[in-house]
């Protein structure tokens, strides 16, 4: 009897759909939302090749992170993933920009044109790093052969062994990797917009420069906001292209935090710093996503 | 007998109450509209019927048993939906046919009823087709097909012609009530147009904000509404509404311009009411109960001639079957029979 | 005119981005010596396929399939659990609701790199990395499984709620109803965005790298990175073994190329 009201629970009541989403974010919460708080755990806890296999940890209060803030390589990291996040996204953007309103022309295969750009985006970035390192290669590359060709430079730049180059390398391979992103969310946004306001502005008498500012970019805002958000959130998420290229050296050069994260736990062992990094790192990426996921409400209702 | 019984039944979503307290018996083969304004709750009151949505409290009984807790697929009834909702990935054929193969039903039998019903509805050239590619009017009629097929105990219609053009509305009418004399099913029909309600149902049943206004055969919601809300949503043009205030003898009320019309059931002296008179009751050679006006707007069909008068600061409407030939501003002399006047009560809308 | 002109451009740009995909291939056909040239080779003046040496010298087989199996592993947990919470993600309303696909897109953003410290702790506790491939199933899937959540959610909401209320008037049960009605309505959807989460998942690098300790279990991309460190200079069995493994990639991007952006821009901002 009760069996089978169960079954027809399942059947027929609200219990199928529920039963599908309990499912779903149990799994979630079993395999991202706990070490997610275990992450934050170990943070405040000792926790190195010894007290791996224990479950109770000595608690270290706030040592781990005076700790981490007081490593000379702290303040480096830091500025270092600044400007990874602040270039690759600022180029990202702007490189993708400019191909979507290109693409958004009409001629003949804009859209297969368009869409061989993704080429970029599903290869593995482990391959593409790789890739990208005998392109950066400092004797026989072929990246510094094109740039003394165009007179751009005299001599060879040592691209990944350059401390003075190594970051802008992983940045110029990570904006490769994410400018077909950009490009199709962006031609997305500019498809939303209606063809008669841009009939109406030129009615209006106003050019194409002033069309682009007064119309495209407004009405991009909320279109805009959202992929600078998903960049953020992605170009956090970048570690393949480094452990790649430079595997954040030379001497830190081009380390950057989500890779420094890992060192520590994988190759140091000092399992609370790497615990630690991660903690603020998570804390920035789920600030940003909330704001995305904010902004992207605001857009669907308007 | 009763098809269906609903005893004071209450919706809610979350904190929005959709129904409220909604008791109705619908007889074994009556066509019984829901009318009521978009957003009245008609859809909601529909698809708990079907079993679609959950109830909050009360019961609803289908022949005699209560079916609060079974699912859609156990309570034998038919639907059609506004949007038909056909599948699109199967034929006009497999669509109709898809409830009996899930019941299982012999191959011979399917055909034949799906054969029957494509006759019925003139179908047979399209049975193969993909829903896509047909018109709206036709897959309006798969929509009506598929239910029919199931020779279901009740039919449920949400809005179902919304979406044609108004001749094959009008055309699609009289075939809906066709097909209900000859299935001889109970059907419960959704719509927000009164005159679909007026001119196909037994009984209407009048929704406003998830509440029953008023429950009647058409011609009597029509003469005897029960409130200001059924009095101005049955009938087209919309009845006018007028304030007015009840003479010392009771007998005769005061309208703006201090107008006296006699009123047909005396009143307490004093009182103020609302005057109800309907456009077509007003009558443009003066007879009945007198009201001087001028004219603001006349517009003429040829058959019909629409005037909107100024009777000091009030308007009426006047709807006149015929030519009639003024303009603008000019004089204008109307008239009413006492007993077409109906008086509600301005604070609650209840019918005095 | 101007339009085939503007097409002109737009095979300029693409062939430019592209430019590194054709790289590597170009220098998988050159020979160990004239990779070394400098200036360097456009086109290999006298292509030479080494694949299958490059194949075989390097056991490619074993990494390709090890990374086959972590990448059906994941993908078939995603639809499993991904399919079916999508579309009641589609169709629930109201706070419960919102809270869980919140959840979702949430979790979707964290990084591996971040995440993977507490995995493996926790794993090791629980001797998860005994079954390393088994270990990066999981811990991949938690990460696809948001992804395709989302993704397949845009797809159901396009399929009309009112179809599923036929379904369950005509007759089915919801189980019924989402088998028979909606699932098939929603495929094509779904198959993209499975093809999407294999793809990711096939060129999966850190949990493999983390859980994975055994050499004979590594996948490709782990490989890959080691012999990268360590043979920095075998450049065209680097270009080769990249070649070999992007391949299958490349083809199914080619075969799919139209839906897959269609997928992508449909779902992917919502
Ligand atoms: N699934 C739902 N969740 C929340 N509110 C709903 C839902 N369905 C209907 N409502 C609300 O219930 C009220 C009645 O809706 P409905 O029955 O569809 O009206 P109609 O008379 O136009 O068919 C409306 O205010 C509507 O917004
Ligand atoms: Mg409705």
């Amino acid at each position: 009897m009760l069996q089978s009201g169960l079954v027809k629970y399942l059947r027929d009541g609200k219990g199928f759909e529920g039963t599908l989403i309990v499912a779903a974010v149990l799994y979630l919460l079993v395999f991202a939302a706990f070490p997610l708080i275990y992450t934050v755990v170990m943070s405040f806890q000792e926790v190195d090749m010894f007290t791996l296999g224990t479950l109770v940890r000595p608690f270290a209060g706030l040592t781990n992170y005076t700790d981490l803030f007081h490593r000379p390589e702290f303040a480096p990291i830091v500025w270092n993933t600044m400007i990874f996040v602040t270039l690759s996204i600022a180029f990202q953007l702007t490189i993708g920009f400019a191909l979507a309103l290109f693409f958004l022309q009409d001629f003949p295969g804009s859209t297969y044109v368009r869409g061989l750009f993704l080429a970029g985006w599903i290869l593995p970035a482990l391959v593409v790093g790789a890739v990208w390192r005998w392109i950066f290669a400092g004797d026989f590359g072929v990246l510094n052969y094109a740039l003394q060709s165009l007179g751009l430079i005299d001599g060879q730049i040592y691209w990944l062994s350059d401390p003075a180059y190594a970051l802008y390398s992983v940045i110029i391979a990570n904006i490769w990797l994410g400018i077909p992103f950009n490009m199709i969310l962006l031609s997305v946004g500019l498809a939303g917009i209606p063809g008669d306001v841009y009939e109406a502005a030129e009615m209006d008498g106003a050019n194409v420069i002033q069309r682009f500012l007064t119309i495209t970019l407004p009405m991009m805002g909320p279109t805009l906001g959202a992929v600078v958000a998903l960049g953020v959130i992605f170009t956090l998420q970048q570690f393949d292209l480094v452990a790649a290229l430079t595997q954040g050296g030379p001497a830190n050069a081009s380390n950057v935090a989500q890779y420094w994260s890992w060192q520590m736990s994988f190759q140091t062992y000092e399992i609370s710093g790497g615990a630690t990094v991660a903690t603020m790192m998570i804390a920035l990426v789920i600030v940003v996503a909330v704001i995305y996921v904010r902004s992207v409400q605001r857009e669907q209702s308007f | 007998m009763n098809q269906i019984e609903i005893e004071h039944l209450n919706k809610n979503y979350g904190s929005l109450q959709a129904l409220h307290d909604i008791s109705l018996d619908i007889p074994v083969g009556a066509f019984v509209a829901l009318v009521g304004p978009s957003g009245c709750g008609k859809s909601t009151l529909l698809r708990t019927i079907a079993g679609l949505e959950t109830i909050t409290s009360g019961t609803i009984r289908v022949a005699g048993e209560v079916v609060n807790d079974k699912a859609p697929r156990e309570r034998d009834l038919a639907m059609v939906f506004q949007s038909y909702a056909l599948y699109p990935h199967m034929t006009v054929e497999q669509n109709m046919s898809y409830s009996l193969r899930l019941r299982r039903r012999p191959k011979a039998e399917i055909d034949e009823r799906v054969g029957e019903a494509a006759r019925i509805l003139g179908l047979e050239k399209l049975l193969k087709r993909r829903p896509k590619q047909l018109s709206g009017g036709q897959r309006q009629r798969v929509a009506m097909g598929r239910a029919i097929v199931r020779k279901p105990k009740v039919f449920l219609f949400d809005e179902p012609l919304s979406n044609l053009d108004a001749a094959l509305r009008v055309q699609m009418r009289s075939e809906i009530r066709k097909l209900h004399k000859n299935l001889g099913a109970t059907s419960v029909y959704v719509t927000h147009d009164q005159i679909e309600a007026m001119t196909m149902a037994d009984l209407i049943v009048v929704l406003h904000d998830g509440r029953i206004e008023q429950i009647g055969r058409p011609l009597d919601l029509y003469r005897r509404p029960a409130n200001r809300f059924v009095a101005g949503f049955i009938g087209s043009p919309a009845m006018n509404f007028v304030p007015a205030e009840v003479t010392a003898d009771g007998r005769t009320i005061a309208i703006g311009t201090g107008t006296l019309l006699k009123i047909p059931r005396a009143q307490e002296p004093g009182r103020k009411v609302l005057a109800g008179l309907r456009p077509e009751h007003l009558r443009l050679d003066g007879s009945g109960e007198r009201l001087t006006a001028t004219v603001d707007i006349i517009e003429g069909t040829g058959s019909m001639t629409f005037i909107e008068a100024r009777i000091g600061s009030d308007l009426l409407n006047v709807a006149y079957a015929g030519t009639y030939e003024t303009e603008a501003g000019a004089p204008l002399t109307l008239g009413i029979a006492s007993d077409d006047i109906y008086l509600f009560d301005p604070e609650t809308g209840r019918a005095l | 005119m101007k339009r085939y002109l503007l097409l002109a451009f737009a095979l300029l740009f693409a062939a430019i981005y592209l430019f590194p995909v054709y790289w590597m291939y170009a220098t998988a056909l050159k020979t160990s010596g004239s990779i070394f040239k400098y200036p360097p080779e456009l086109w290999p003046s006298e292509p030479l396929v080494q694949v299958s040496r490059v194949f075989a010298e390097h056991d490619i087989g074993r990494y390709l399939w090890n990374s086959l199996l972590v990448a059906s592993g994941i993908t078939a947990i995603t639809m499993l659990l991904g399919t079916g919470a999508a579309y009641a993600l589609a169709n629930a309303r109201g706070a419960k609701a919102n809270v869980a696909l919140f959840l979702v897109i949430v979790l979707q953003v964290l990084p591996p790199s971040l995440m993977v410290t507490p995995l493996f702790v926790a794993f090791n506790h629980v001797g998860l990395l005994d079954y390393p491939r088994t270990a990066v199933v999981l811990a991949t899937a938690a990460k696809t499984l948001a992804f395709y959540i989302v993704l397949c959610r845009a797809t159901f909401t396009q399929v009309p709620r009112e179809l599923k209320d036929a379904a369950l008037v005509d007759g089915n049960s919801h189980l019924g109803a989402f088998f028979l009605i909606i699932l098939p309505l929603a495929r094509n959807g779904i198959l993209i965005t499975s093809v999407l989460v294999f793809l990711q998942s096939f060129g999966e690098y850190v949990y493999s790298r983390s859980f994975i300790a055994t050499r004979e279990l590594q996948t490709a991309t782990v490989n890959l990175a080691t012999y990268l460190s360590a043979n920095s200079a075998d450049w065209v069995g680097l270009m080769n073994y990249a070649g070999i493994y992007v391949a299958p990639i490349l083809i199914v991007f080619i075969l799919l190329q139209r839906q897959i952006v269609t997928g992508l821009t449909s779902g992917a901002l919502k």
